[in-house]
């Protein structure tokens, strides 16, 4: 087992159980740290594979930004009690978890065959992560889609104060 | 605007054909002046000034018509004979890849006899209908629909494509039917109206049904026409190659498309089986019943026949028909005739045995001698309806013959044409009636298309005699006799009030409320309008004579009856048995179109003079007998079995149960039919099961279907989820399997 | 971290999904559901990346296109992030408005939509 290989597999754990965590905390403040730790582990992971800009956005968008968002609503609407609003029925959840696991063979009675082919390594170039990279190809091929996404994010922004705002 | 002029001449054909688009638009200009302006023109000028201008301008178009008729005619008859066709087009109608229907116009002598009749008697009878109409409430209205006419009918004869024909077929049953229901305050005349309607739409469903399986025989044909024609429907296309496209087919379709257009022109035309609505069609005006439902319309099954007698003379059957069906409504029209007390209906039976006159010459191959019977026709049946609306005039209104009596005391005129006529259509020379009619019979003998033509001949004798013997019946109990028995007889006066009695004023009084429909000026005017109008056939009415706009007509139409036949005939037979050498000016006009008249094949009526002067003299002594014995019974007055008929003479009145039998077995039974299936098929199962039944096997899957939709998200989520792991495993599985 | 099998990735993705759904179908908390939300969305990048790093492109005949290809799964990633950055803002604010009107945030409450 290669040092790769290993903290590849550390990451995982670290990221599967954090996310377990997510779902299992009785308390909402609780799952927001457990995301906290999992959004910053696949930052890493992200790291890991060479994507420079995205592992930083990551760590910024999703672990700054969003959840920045989720604990301030928590805080502001005082949900931070536990035990209120958990499924009550065993029946459901096992239903839940069962469905999740069928989903996690499917994907990977179809994936360990064929794609083991790749344990040869990346084929990616060189530099593929790095922000000039993205920042060039965000700006040719995909500038379209870019000025769409910002328009996007505009519209959330307007529709978020409109949400806000009290009605008198 | 570009005409496109095209004939079988080598030169090009003279610009002057150019002007027969002026025979069709001006009618069309006509018709749309007196819709636009007619009214609006009465009441700014006044009535009586108002109206004179609205009759000059309805008189105008049809007149302006008949000189380029003239005109066309003089020039068509000077070019060559195998030339006398000229097509001019104007835009392509109907283009699709498959179909050219050009708006095009054909002028050869076929359709220039038929335009001459409708412009030249037309126009007669316009002039002739200013004055009648004089009084009537809706002037304009009438000179709308009467333009309009005019301008379909030239559109049949001239259209040199089968669409353009249907659409002046159809638009003279439309002007029909609004002519006839002029008067539609009486809801009599309303029903004779829906009556011609519908009846003419079984015939134009026939006629339809020929045109497509004509489509369908020549677009499947291509190959036979000029490379590249798509003008599968037009006359000067289809006419030439007849014999050879239809060479290719049985004799299914080779009967199926003359007798297709067959059933049109029975419907058109009038006879058995479909005859019914002519004689309720007379509730119309009178000029109305003189121009549609005698001389003009209801010839366009002649014509239409005559047009297309190429299809006819390939199919014997088919000739069969026509002429059995021709010779039988001759026949049984004319009995029918003998139990008429009303003035009117003794015409229209007459019009409909001259039409199966007509039809009986096409069917023997003597399509030139039918044409040459609804030209006389159109002159003296004209001249009898006008002389029957100017008697009608004189009586106020009433129409029963039993009313009358020694009225060539008081209007003379109408005496003395009307008397023309009607030896005219008794067929005694040398009234036009008798040529036309004996070249029929001659043609009937000789014919060589069917067995033993010499049976219709007979049929058609009989009806001569018959023809003779109704009219004369009508003309004796008219202006004959010495009781003027409308000043003894109350009792009828009222039993058979004409509806024409009804129209206008009276008719008004129907209303609960006049004024609801009209102005105020309206009114007054027809307040006015009902106390001079308003009289009533009583014992001291004294019959006047009509207006001279009225008699005029009357006295061109019976310059026509008496000369025209024998003019247009050349005297012939009596000139080519005396070896006088006159041409028959109308069959050396018209066989270019209809193709020689059967007289001139049958090699017997050339070797045996004897035979022809056997049948002239047999025809003439048809009339004489028949005016003879009719004139002894009728001319001292009303005989005690006419004031209610018995037996016989009350069946053929009834026109032997045909029209009951028909209506219980078609309107009475299909009425019922159609309630039944109204209730069981649309009713049950149309709205039943498929409108509601369907809406309420949605509405109860809905319920259903409701019962998932539990407004939690996280259900949805759950439903989702599981479908996509299930649609997975599906996909896996079928996949690796 | 050379030698990691692509299909690693993979499932490393798939159970951070799964337990995403689970996650949203068990729990009654919309801000949790959120966050679960959130977690199938870093699923799906996860995967985009893994594939955008791994992925030869057989087709790929000039260095740039082949250079755009490593590039698509970068594109996906940078756009689900705007769209995941605006769908919190508007879905908290949302999740605001409810508690404001109804006092309250159980999602089984919010069942308006019966049929």
């Amino acid at each position: 087992m290669s040092l790769g290989v290993a903290v590849f597999l550390v990451m995982a754990i670290v990221i599967v159980l954090s996310a377990w965590g997510v779902v299992v905390a009785r308390n909402p403040v609780r799952s927001a740290l457990s995301l906290v730790i999992n959004f910053f582990t696949l930052a890493l992971l992200y790291f890991g594979m060479h994507f420079d800009l995205l592992g930083i956005s990551q760590i910024l968008v999703y672990t700054g930004l969003i959840m920045m968002l989720f604990l301030f609503c928590i805080l502001l609407l005082n949900l931070g009690a536990p035990d209120t609003l958990f499924e009550p029925s065993l029946f459901k959840r096992s239903i839940a978890w069962f469905t999740g696991g069928v989903l996690v063979l499917a994907v990977a009675s179809q994936v360990i065959g064929p794609l083991a082919v790749a344990d040869a390594g990346p084929s990616a170039p060189q530099g593929f992560g790095e922000a000039g990279s993205v920042g060039k190809a965000l700006f040719t091929g995909w500038v379209y889609a870019f000025e769409i996404a910002s328009v996007l994010l505009l519209v959330g922004i307007v529709g978020s104060i409109l949400l806000a705002k009290r009605r008198d | 605007m570009e005409f496109i002029t095209t004939s079988h001449a080598e030169h090009a054909p003279d610009p002057v054909f150019h002007w027969a688009w002026l025979i069709l638009l001006a009618p069309i200009a006509g018709f749309l002046f007196q819709a636009a302006l007619g009214k609006r023109i009465e009441l700014a000028l006044g009535r009586g000034a108002g109206r004179k201008l609205l009759g000059f301008a309805a008189v105008l178009p049809v007149l302006a018509g008949f000189v380029v008729s003239v005109l066309l005619a003089v020039r068509l008859a000077g070019m060559d004979e195998h030339s006398r066709l000229v097509i001019t087009s104007w835009f392509p109608w109907i283009d699709l890849q498959s179909l050219l229907v050009p708006f095009e116009l054909r002028i050869d002598p076929l359709s220039l006899t038929m335009c001459l009749i409708v412009t030249g008697v037309g126009s007669l009878i316009h002039i002739y209908a200013t004055g009648y109409m004089a009084d009537d409430r809706d002037y304009p209205r009438f000179f709308t629909y009467f333009n309009l006419f005019i301008a379909f009918m030239l559109m049949l004869v001239m259209g040199n494509n089968l669409p353009l024909v249907f659409i002046g077929w159809e638009g003279v049953g439309l002007c029909s039917y609004l002519l006839i229901g002029y008067w539609y305050q009486d809801i009599e005349n309303a029903k004779a109206a829906n009556k011609a309607f519908i009846v003419n739409r079984i015939g134009d469903w026939g006629f339809a049904l020929g045109i497509f399986l004509l489509y369908w025989v020549y677009a499947s044909n291509q190959d036979l026409l000029p490379l590249g024609e798509r003008r599968y429907l037009s006359f000067d296309v289809i006419l030439p190659l007849a014999e050879q496209v239809l060479a290719g087919y049985g004799p299914l379709v080779v009967s199926a498309i003359p007798l297709l257009l067959f059933v049109g022109a029975v419907g058109k035309s009038a006879q058995w089986p479909l005859y019914l609505w002519l004689p309720d069609a007379m509730a119309g005006p009178t000029p109305v019943s003189a121009l549609i439902h005698a001389a003009t319309m209801v010839t366009a099954g002649v014509y239409l026949v005559a047009r297309t007698h190429v299809f006819f003379e390939l199919s014997t059957l088919s000739m069969a028909v026509v002429a059995g069906i021709g010779a039988f409504t001759a026949l049984f029209a004319a009995t029918v005739a003998f139990g008429q007390t009303d003035i009117k209906k003794v015409l229209a039976y007459s019009t409909v045995s001259q039409l199966g006159y007509m039809f009986l010459a096409c069917g023997v191959g003597a399509f030139g001698a039918g044409m040459f019977h609804v030209t006389t026709h159109a002159f003296f049946k004209a001249l009898l309806f006008l002389g029957s609306g100017a008697v009608i005039a004189a009586m106020a209104h009433n129409q029963d013959l039993r009313n009358y009596g020694n009225l060539r005391k008081y209007i003379p005129i109408t005496y003395w044409t009307m008397l023309i006529a009607w030896l005219a259509i008794a067929g005694i020379p040398p009234f036009a009636g008798f040529w036309s009619k004996d070249e029929i019979l001659a043609g009937a003998f000789f014919s060589n298309l069917i067995q033993t033509p010499q049976i219709l001949w007979l049929i058609g004798w009989v009806t001569a005699f018959l023809t003779a013997g109704y009219m004369t019946r009508m003309m004796m109990l008219t202006f004959y006799g010495n009781e003027e028995r409308w000043r003894t007889a109350g009792a009828h006066a009222h039993t058979t009030h004409s509806h024409e009695h009804s129209h206008a004023a009276h008719g008004a009084h129907d209303q609960h409320d006049p004024a609801y429909f009209l102005s105020e000026e309206e009114v007054s005017a027809l307040e006015d309008e009902e106390h001079e109008h308003h009289h009533d056939l009583t014992p001291e009415h004294e019959p006047r004579e009509v207006v001279p706009s009225m008699w005029l007509p009357l006295a061109a139409l019976a310059v026509l009856s008496l000369v025209g036949g024998a003019a247009l005939s050349g005297l012939n037979p009596f000139a080519h048995l005396l070896g006088w050498h006159l041409p028959h000016l109308f069959e050396a006009w018209n066989h270019p179109s209809v193709g020689l008249s059967v007289l001139d094949e049958a090699s017997a009526f050339r070797e045996s003079a004897a035979i022809e002067w056997a049948l002239i003299g047999a025809s003439i002594g048809a009339a004489v007998l028949g005016i003879g014995l009719f004139a002894r019974r009728y001319i001292k007055g009303l005989p005690k079995s006419e004031v209610e008929p018995q037996g016989l003479q009350r069946l053929a009145g009834e026109q032997w149960l045909y029209d009951k039998t028909m209506v219980r077995l078609f309107v009475d039974t299909g009425g019922k039919f159609a309630n039944a299936f109204y209730r069981i098929f649309d009713s049950g199962i149309i709205d039943g099961i498929f409108v509601n039944g369907s809406a309420k096997l949605v509405g109860a899957m809905g319920l259903l279907l409701r019962r998932s939709q539990t407004g939690s998200v996280r259900f949805y989520a759950l439903v989702i989820a599981i479908g996509v792991a299930v649609a997975l495993s599906y996909v896996i599985y079928i996949t690796t399997r | 971290m050379e030698g990691v099998p692509l299909y690693a990735y993979i499932l490393l993705s798939a159970l951070m999904f799964a337990i995403g759904t689970a996650g949203v179908i068990i729990k009654r908390n919309p801000i949790i559901i959120f966050m679960c939300i959130e977690l199938m969305l870093n699923a799906a990048n996860l995967s985009f990346l893994a594939f955008a790093k791994y992925h030869t492109a057989p087709l790929a005949t000039t260095p740039l296109e082949a250079w755009n290809v490593h590039m698509t799964g970068q594109m996906a990633v940078v756009f689900v992030m705007a769209v995941a950055a605006a769908e919190v803002a508007v879905g908290l604010g949302i999740i605001m408005a409810i508690f404001r009107m109804r006092h309250g945030v159980d999602i089984d409450e919010m069942s308006s939509m019966r049929g």
